[in-house]
Parts: C-alpha cells; sequence; structure tokens
C-alpha cells in the first residue's frame, strides 16, 4: 500500500512497524511534525507519548525506557541535538538502544531552520564526552526517512547502542509517495540485560561507571571492539561507478542532486557515478574503495567538509590526491548545475 | 511614572512597527508596556520563541535598544551576564549612568527549558526583570503544549479527540513558583490593563532586585479567537479568574486591578464556561463527551482564586 507523506512522518509510520514503545519529544523546527505523529499515533494503540521540558529531559527519558528493555525514540535538529550529546554519552556508555532522528537544521548557533549538514561530525564522530560511537544512519527519499528509521531500531538492538537518523530539513519537510512496510520487526530478547523489576532480570545492571581504573579500560576496549564489528553492517549506493571516471559521493538530500548531475553529465559523455554513503558509522570502507578506485573523486555536501575529511580518511592512500569539495552551507543547495561544472572542470572537458 | 495615555504617547519607541508578528499578537503589546516603565537606558535579552525571531529577521530589527539573543533557555543567564559586566564597568568607572535590564521569553522559555536558568538568576540576586509572554504553548513551533498550557486545550501534542481531552494536567503556578523564590517583587499582569501592567514593570526595573512578572499574551493562531479579540480575551481570563492579576512584594501578595475589585465583591466572577466558550482550542470541552472537565477546571480555578485570597491576608 502506497501513501502520500511527509518525510517526518514517514519517520513516525517507520517507528510503528519498529515496534518503537515510546517517543519522548521536544519541539523545535524542521523536526516537529515527527512529534506531532506520534503524539496522534502512539496513545490510540496504548503507547507512549511524552514530551518532556527541555531534549536533556526526553534523551535521559529515553535512558529510563531503554533500561527497561523498550523500544523508544525521540527526534530533534540543531540546538536540541547539542543538548542530547551528554545523553548519547550515557546510552552509548551503559549500552542502550535508542533511536534519535536529527533533522538537521543550519547552525552553528540559532542558525536557520532550512537544511545543512553541518551536525555530521557531531554524529558520526560522536558530540558527547568520552570513547563511544553511534550508529549513523543517512536516508535520502521519504521512503527511506521510514525504512531506516526500522533499520535503526534493528541495528541499536542489535548491537544494544544509541542509533542516530540523520536527515535533514528538505527530507524531513518534502513529500514523495511512501511504500509501507510488510510485517513488525522483531528485536532479539531484551532479558539478559534490560531491568524489568523482576526476578528473570534481578542479575542485571545497567552503568557506564567503573571506579577502578582497571575495569573502565576494559569496559572502554570491550565498545570499541563492538564497534568495529559494526563494519558487517555498512550500507552504500553505488550507480553507474564501474565504468566511471568520476565518482560524486555524497549522503543524505545532497546525494539526490548528485544523482541527477550524474545523469545529466553521462549524457553529456562524462562518465560520471554516484557513490552515496547510507550508513556513515559504520563507514562504507570497503565499498568507497572500490567504487572509486583509480578514479577522481568530487565530494558533494552541505556541510565544511566534515564528510569529505571522512572520504579522504577512508579512502585508501593512492586515491586521495584526487578529491575535490563542492558545498553549500547556510540552508542553500547545491545546484545541479555547480555540480556538473565542478565534475567537468575535475574532466577537463568543456560545456 | 508617567501612567496617563497622553504622556505615555510622547515616550520614544523601543520596539517600533514594522516586526512580523501575527496581527492580533499580544507579545509585543505587552513588551511596549513594559519598555515605556522604564525612562532609563535598557538593554533587552530576548530567548528563542516568536518574538525574538519576528522582531530580529536579518538584516532587519524591530529593536532601537541593545538586544541579545542566545540559546532557548538561557535569556535570564545572559541578562545576568550582561548585568554582571554593567556592574563591573559601573565599578571602574567606565559607565556613568543607571542602566535597566530586562528578559523576554514566552512560557516555554519560562516554565520549561528556561526554569533552571531564571531560578539560578533570581537566586543570586541579579538586578534585573524577566518578563513572561505566556500564550500556554509553543506557538513558534507549531503549538505544542508546555508546562503552561491549560487543562483541556488542544494542541498537537495533546490533540483532543474521542480518548483525550487535550492536555490532561493544570499548568504549572509559575507566579508562585517564582514568588516562593522569596525575591524582592514578581506580579501576574495582562495587556488589556495596561496601566496595571505598567504600574508592575516600573516596580521590577526599580525595585533593586531581581523582579518577575508574568503576563498572559493572547495568541489567536493557537488559541484559536479572531485576531481583533486578543484584549477580550485578555479582559476574559482576568473576569473568569483564570488568570487572576496581583503582586507579590517583599514577602506580601497583594490583589491589583480587576481582581481586588472581583475580591471585594465589586465585581462580577464570571464563570469559566465564558472562556471556554471563547476558544477554538476548548471547542471539543463543549461536548457531552468532556462536559465534566470543563465543571474541573472551575472547581480548580475556583480553588486557587480562594488559595490566592487567603494568602493576600497573610
Amino acid at each position: 500500500m502506497k501513501k502520500f507523506v511527509k518525510g517526518n512522518e514517514a519517520v513516525m509510520i517507520g517507528a510503528l512497524y519498529a515496534g518503537c514503545d515510546a517517543y519522548f519529544g521536544y519541539p523545535i523546527t524542521p523536526a516537529s511534525e515527527i512529534a506531532h505523529a506520534a503524539a496522534d499515533m502512539l496513545p490510540q494503540m496504548g503507547k507512549v507519548f511524552l514530551q518532556a521540558e527541555c531534549e536533556t529531559g526526553s534523551i535521559n527519558m529515553m535512558y529510563g525506557a531503554a533500561s527497561a528493555g523498550k523500544r523508544c525514540m525521540s527526534a530533534s535538529s540543531g540546538p536540541g541535538m547539542s543538548l542530547m550529546q551528554e545523553g548519547l554519552s550515557y546510552l552509548a556508555g551503559a549500552q542502550l538502544p535508542a533511536v534519535v532522528v536529527d533533522v538537521q537544521r543550519t547552525g552553528p548557533g540559532l542558525g536557520n531552520i532550512g537544511p545543512e549538514q553541518g551536525d555530521y561530525d557531531q554524529a558520526v564522530k560522536a558530540g558527547g564526552h568520552g570513547n563511544y560511537k553511534c550508529i549513523v544512519l543517512a536516508p535520502a527519499s521519504v521512503q527511506e526517512m521510514c525504512d531506516l528509521t526500522i533499520r535503526a531500531f534493528e541495528l541499536a538492538f542489535k548491537y544494544r547502542n544509541p542509533a542516530i537518523v540523520l536527515a535533514d530539513a528538505v527530507l524531513g519537510q518534502m513529500m514523495e509517495s511512501l511504500e509501507l512496510p510488510e510485517g513488525q520487526l522483531q528485536v532479539p530478547d531484551t532479558k539478559d540485560w534490560c531491568v524489568r523489576g523482576d526476578a528473570e532480570t534481578r542479575q542485571n545492571l545497567i552503568a557506564s561507571i567503573y571506579l577502578q581504573i582497571d575495569l573502565q579500560e576494559e569496559h572502554n576496549w570491550m565498545l570499541q571492539r563492538k564497534y568495529e564489528s559494526m563494519a558487517a553492517d555498512t550500507q552504500a549506493q553505488s550507480y553507474l561507478t564501474e565504468d566511471a571516471d568520476i565518482i560524486i559521493t555524497a549522503y543524505g538530500s545532497c546525494a539526490c542532486i548528485a544523482l541527477s548531475a550524474v545523469d545529466e553529465l553521462r549524457k553529456e559523455g562524462v562518465k560520471a557515478g554516484l557513490f552515496r554513503s547510507i550508513t556513515l558509522f559504520p563507514f562504507p570502507k570497503e565499498e568507497l574503495a572500490q567504487a572509486a578506485a583509480g578514479k577522481k573523486v568530487l565530494v558533494a555536501e552541505l556541510s565544511n567538509g566534515q564528510y569529505r575529511d571522512d572520504v579522504l580518511l577512508h579512502l585508501p592512500c593512492e586515491g586521495r590526491g584526487q578529491v575535490e569539495l563542492i558545498n553549500r552551507m547556510g540552508g542553500n543547495l547545491i545546484r545541479m548545475e555547480a555540480i556538473k561544472e565542478k565534475a567537468r572542470e575535475m574532466m577537463g572537458v568543456k560545456a | 511614572m508617567t501612567t496617563s495615555l497622553k504622556e505615555l504617547s510622547k515616550i520614544p519607541m523601543k520596539l517600533t512597527p514594522g516586526h512580523r508578528l501575527c496581527a492580533g499578537c499580544a507579545e509585543p503589546i505587552v513588551a511596549r508596556q513594559v519598555l515605556m516603565a522604564t525612562d532609563k537606558p535598557v538593554v533587552v535579552a530576548n530567548a528563542t520563541g516568536c518574538f525574538e525571531v519576528s522582531t530580529t529577521i536579518y538584516p532587519y530589527t524591530a529593536w532601537n535598544v541593545p538586544w541579545i539573543h542566545t540559546a532557548f533557555g538561557n535569556a535570564a543567564a545572559t541578562c545576568a551576564g550582561v548585568e554582571s559586566a554593567y556592574h563591573a564597568l559601573r565599578r571602574k568607572g567606565k559607565i556613568d549612568q543607571e542602566m535597566r535590564f530586562v528578559a523576554f521569553g514566552g512560557d516555554g522559555a519560562t516554565y520549561d527549558i528556561g526554569f533552571q536558568s531564571l531560578s539560578g538568576a533570581i537566586e543570586r540576586g541579579h538586578q534585573f526583570l524577566y518578563v513572561c509572554f505566556n500564550n500556554e504553548a509553543y506557538m513558534n513551533t507549531g503549538i505544542q503544549r508546555s508546562g503552561a498550557t491549560a487543562k483541556g486545550a488542544s494542541t498537537t501534542t495533546c490533540p483532543a479527540g474521542s480518548c483525550v481531552p487535550g492536555k490532561q494536567q493544570y499548568p504549572k503556578d509559575l507566579t508562585m513558583i517564582i514568588a516562593a523564590h522569596e525575591l524582592p517583587y514578581a506580579a501576574q499582569a495582562a495587556p488589556h490593563n495596561w496601566k496595571d501592567l505598567i504600574a508592575k514593570a516600573a516596580k521590577g526595573f526599580e525595585i533593586g532586585g531581581p523582579a518577575f512578572l508574568n503576563t498572559l499574551t493572547p495568541c489567536p493562531r493557537g488559541w484559536r479567537h479572531d485576531s481583533d479579540k486578543t484584549i477580550d480575551m485578555s479582559k476574559l481570563a482576568v473576569e473568569t479568574c483564570i488568570w487572576p492579576l496581583y503582586e507579590y512584594e517583599n514577602g506580601k501578595f497583594r490583589l491589583t486591578a480587576e481582581s481586588a475589585r472581583i475580591a471585594e465583591g465589586k465585581m462580577e466572577k464570571k464563570p469559566v464556561s465564558e472562556w471556554i466558550n471563547s476558544q477554538g482550542r476548548f471547542k471539543h470541552l463543549t461536548k457531552d463527551r468532556w462536559m465534566d472537565v470543563a465543571d474541573a477546571i472551575q472547581e480548580e480555578i475556583d480553588r486557587k482564586w480562594n488559595k490566592l485570597i487567603q494568602l493576600t491576608k497573610l
């Protein structure tokens, strides 16, 4: 069945199919419609919608619900995501599964409510304190706003780790047709770690504090091993990359524009391809190396080179010299023409 | 303090027309009334919200006075910082004139996310006036419930339906909570009674310590009433005792204006049903399904009103 919905509504539809038990929200543009949908849908299904007094409140409500083994989520943007960073660190430290959708707006500071991808480092490198990582998924359509929200729940429970769906204002606000998912998401049983106040979970302890330094170090090593193991779940899209001379790489709404640019360049005889990261952490390192081997790479992003830096970090050494960046900030999108022009320039082709 | 309309009209405007707040918004009315209450140079700190966004859309500004904004929940902290810097500069002799400081925040920025920062600033004793524009929801982000939203009001995050009668909780009594800080001055005001509001703001500016003014700011968009009914709404809130006008000054509570007259039996106390019937956000409460909610609200308003009268007798 198909429905014509806003990206933000698609998130909540996905959350329902993922079996979300509780939503803890706080208003912020351009993410508020996710809370509106949650407030509308969840109580009717006997589930929980709560509005906190601030984002610090909502992320810590998630800590409480996740500790009980429940599937919980929140959504925010800009300053709200900044306020959630401490809580994300606690969730990661205590190995609790939770999903946060970041409908990125512009920054820094108040910024405005237009689209930007400036929260890349905050999400992917973990903006809170300590040696932790969040799983980060980057949708590029209304369909993926739904599907990757489900996937975020799946991975969050698989790894007992917070997962961020890194969207942006374009994806949150635009409408497209959505193919409704089939079936309910099954997640692993939580009784081995959650605390439900019953005999079965009496032994379990949820904590991120180890006052003995060796134990705290071991806890950190264990977390790092877990993050490394997440490489098994990388996801990326390679489009016309095999015979390409130049690869345009992007994620999120920016990748939609890059995709159009690739098609247009092909029509002009420039062998371009698109590499789109779907998981940003774990980063699709192997997939990128394969798609970009021996090719020029143009990174398109709505931020100050944050994604480009990761592309450089993950590309094999020999590929790094051929990477260039095209970017916009402040709520501006990159025009497809500008991507084409930059690609032609890199290929030494005249329009 | 000047309180004749003729005199007030001569005061230079600190917040100019041409801002982009909605037709019928009470916020600029209250802001102008507050700013008329001092003839000293004034610095404005503003929390995130309709008022901040709509008066400062770059490259324009509606402000004729120094104005500062940081985050959503930090207006009181920012104001405390500016006030501290002012005192330091005064001590060094770098500023020779007396100045006043005022922070404006909506109910979300005051009752909810900014409560910690406001409480801290009051406890530390900064000399500033904090004015809350209480329109009883997060209007800037699309009418979500707040700690100030009335019981029974329908918002986007507590939509009324067959299961739920809109917001299920009563609002926080923030003025009383602030009064419990035992600060020099706290008051409730509403824009229809400009004389009362300006007098309270003037006291707040001159009290010599932290002062708090909670103002009711009807919002046609969120409350679902016609935009020419803003002042009527303000008046009705006081007449139904939904929003009593009172002040707390150096440990004493005192009713003012219409509220004092209602308490003295010189004015009719209108039923809450008039309030509920006047706004679309309460529309569902007039149906059989939620009739009992309207009754419960009347009971609670009566209880709080009687309690307030008792407090004024202490």
